[in-house]
């Protein structure tokens, strides 16, 4: 389900709308798989979302789920927010307060029997883990319990889409575990595509089969998570997913499978990816690499092992402490690079390694960690 | 105070009411939810009425409605409808005076409903009609309900345009008001009396129902 859909593509999104600012130019495609429409706020991620909803307009382009058209300036199409057949999930859920949640998510079946309604309010109610609380009015929910009633009111109508703005930024932390498991769930259950919104780099990654990459109002990479967390093309897409480590590198050689990088004045090797199409590099160009802080393998000083690539002596100038995780900053021997190295580790391996108390360490970088981008082109 | 007159006053004021829904709700919904080019002119006609004397408004009632004018020949001639001097009259005078008030406080109720509401209930499938009956007007209906309280009772209590366009027949178009002022003039102080504290009733019943309605808590 990863990145040969592009050949059968569910959703084929072309839409261009002038906006205050910028103009909007958004094109992707996606499989039947977890789209997470990812960038800083006021990128157009919303207004894209909003377009394919019907409930905002596209200057043009063409809006397409499987083979039904929902809008085509080409050839004047244009089919009504009513007949779109999309689930929207806005941001702040926009539950009707006069209704209860059975008669929320009965909403959408207005034209269904009686028995029916009842029936899939039931399937839906347990599907959501809403059991018990059908008669009661939204503000008597807590914010997980709108979300997922608004989720179940979405899916009620079978729609062929699930739409989901920015679906966690009004709740807890503590709360998006729970929920992005059971969007997962209800999309491998439907069979649907979902497309969420969001700003978040953690409910991005844990959601996101696919990733679209997009600021100010332009597609900067769209593909697997994998490749753009991990291979992100350009230094732009690198700083947006939380690359911290960014390093100006001069290529010195290139072997099989393999480039030898100068990294100021250390060798450091970077893997090529087959299933990425970055461009050859040549000998003596000037590149930027990326290494996530969290892919450093670090060691105490003297607990040394000869013989392994990207090995390097380094000691720590600088942390940063956080609940869960520690960001360090280490200074390469004999290095003259400018920036110091950004690490993450969880606080129980920098106990473990006694990193409170001895400050020269040892790193180890796997060359598959060490991704050379390939330039500010989108 | 004379029966004959309570009954005209309530079947002019429940015309006039239901005329204001039909014809203000509409307008209400569209101020409340479109900016367009022309609005404040909009507003500013449809909130005349309030401002204008009443003789003034019903003076050009007459007019129109009337045989002077084409329209009113055309009402009696081909559609044999008479408005003037019939309480089916007063009430689109009292209508006329009474809509600006129903739309102002239903366009506040209406401007309250998020209108992301209004947009996911039309992915939901349904229409604007049907968004608008199913969500809108459920959740305008403490301003709409105070709306309709106001006007019911400026319909009932109208007087200067009622009496241009429907006169003062006893029996057919003498409304509460009407009657106290004819009272005065007969020097029957104490019909003038009777009639005016039922007028103070059914101005205070719409009052409570009024406030009833803005304090309705949203079930």
């Amino acid at each position: 389900m990863r990145d040969g859909n592009a050949a059968m593509a569910m959703v084929n999104v072309a839409v261009r709308r002038r906006m205050r600012g910028f103009d909007l130019d958004i094109a992707f495609s996606a499989g039947t798989e977890m789209v997470v429409l990812f960038g800083p706020s006021g990128a157009g991620k919303s207004m894209t979302l909003k377009t394919i909803a019907g409930i905002a307009r596209a200057d043009a382009g063409r809006i397409a789920i499987g083979d039904r058209v929902l809008y085509d300036s080409a050839a004047d199409i244009d089919v009504p927010v009513r007949q779109r057949s999309v689930g929207y999930v806005p941001q702040g859920f926009a539950l009707f307060p006069h209704l209860s949640v059975a008669q929320n998510i009965a909403f959408g079946l207005n034209g269904a029997s009686a028995d029916r309604r009842r029936d899939a309010v039931r399937e839906l109610v347990a599907a959501t883990g809403l059991v018990g609380l059908e008669e009661r009015r939204p503000r008597q929910l807590s914010g997980g319990q709108q979300q997922r009633v608004a989720l179940a009111r979405a899916l009620a109508a079978q729609p062929a889409i699930l739409l989901l703005d920015e679906p966690f930024s009004a709740l807890d932390t503590a709360l998006h575990a729970d929920l992005r498991e059971l969007i997962s769930a209800l999309q491998a259950e439907r069979g649907i595509p979902v497309l969420i919104v969001t700003h978040d780099l953690s409910d991005a990654f844990s959601l996101g089969d696919r990733v679209i990459v997009i600021e100010a109002g332009r597609v900067m990479q769209q593909g697997a998570r994998e490749d753009i967390f991990y291979r992100p093309a350009t230094r732009r897409v690198a700083e947006l997913v939380g690359t911290r480590n960014i390093l100006p590198m001069a290529v010195r050689g290139i072997g099989d499978g393999q480039v030898t990088l100068d990294w100021a004045g250390r060798d450091i090797e970077a893997g090529i990816y087959p299933s990425h199409d970055a461009p050859p590099v040549s000998v003596g160009q000037a590149v930027e690499a990326s290494i996530r802080p969290t892919q450093i393998m670090i060691r105490r000083q003297g607990d040394t092992y000869e013989g392994r690539r990207n090995v390097f002596l380094a000691t720590i100038v600088r942390e940063i402490m956080g609940a869960e995780v520690y960001r360090l900053f280490a200074r390469i021997d004999g290095s003259q690079a400018r920036d110091d190295l950004e690490i993450e580790l969880p606080t129980y391996t920098y106990f473990r390694l006694g990193l409170d108390r001895f400050k020269e360490i040892e790193l180890s970088i796997r060359p598959e960690a060490v991704h050379i981008m390939h330039g500010d082109r989108a | 105070m004379d029966t004959s007159d309570l009954l005209i006053t309530l079947q002019v004021a429940g015309l006039a009411t239901l005329l204001s829904l039909v014809v203000g709700l509409p307008i209400a919904w569209v101020l409340a939810r479109y900016r367009f080019r022309g609005r404040a002119v909009v507003e500013a006609l449809v909130t005349l009425p309030l401002v204008l004397p009443p003789t003034v408004v019903g003076y050009y009632l007459l007019r129109t409605l009337g045989r002077g004018s084409a329209f009113g020949r055309f009402l009696e001639d081909d559609l044999h409808v008479q408005l003037v001097f019939t309480w089916q009259g007063a009430a689109i005078a009292a209508a006329v005076l009474s809509a600006p008030l129903l739309i102002r406080t239903a366009q506040a109720g209406f401007e309250e409903v998020d209108p992301e509401l209004e947009r996911v209930a039309a992915t939901l499938g349904r229409s604007r009609l049907g968004v608008f009956f199913a969500v809108t007007l459920p959740l305008a209906i403490r301003g709409v309900g105070a709306g309709v309280a106001l006007a019911f009772a400026r319909a009932a209590g109208e007087f200067g345009a009622t009496v241009m366009v429907a006169g003062n027949i006893p029996g057919e178009t003498r409304t509460l008001p009407v009657s106290v002022y004819d009272a005065v003039q007969a020097g029957d102080i104490g019909r003038a009396n009777a009639t005016a504290l039922v007028l103070i009733a059914i101005s205070i019943t719409c009052l409570l129902l009024f406030s009833f309605a803005t304090r309705l808590v949203r079930r």
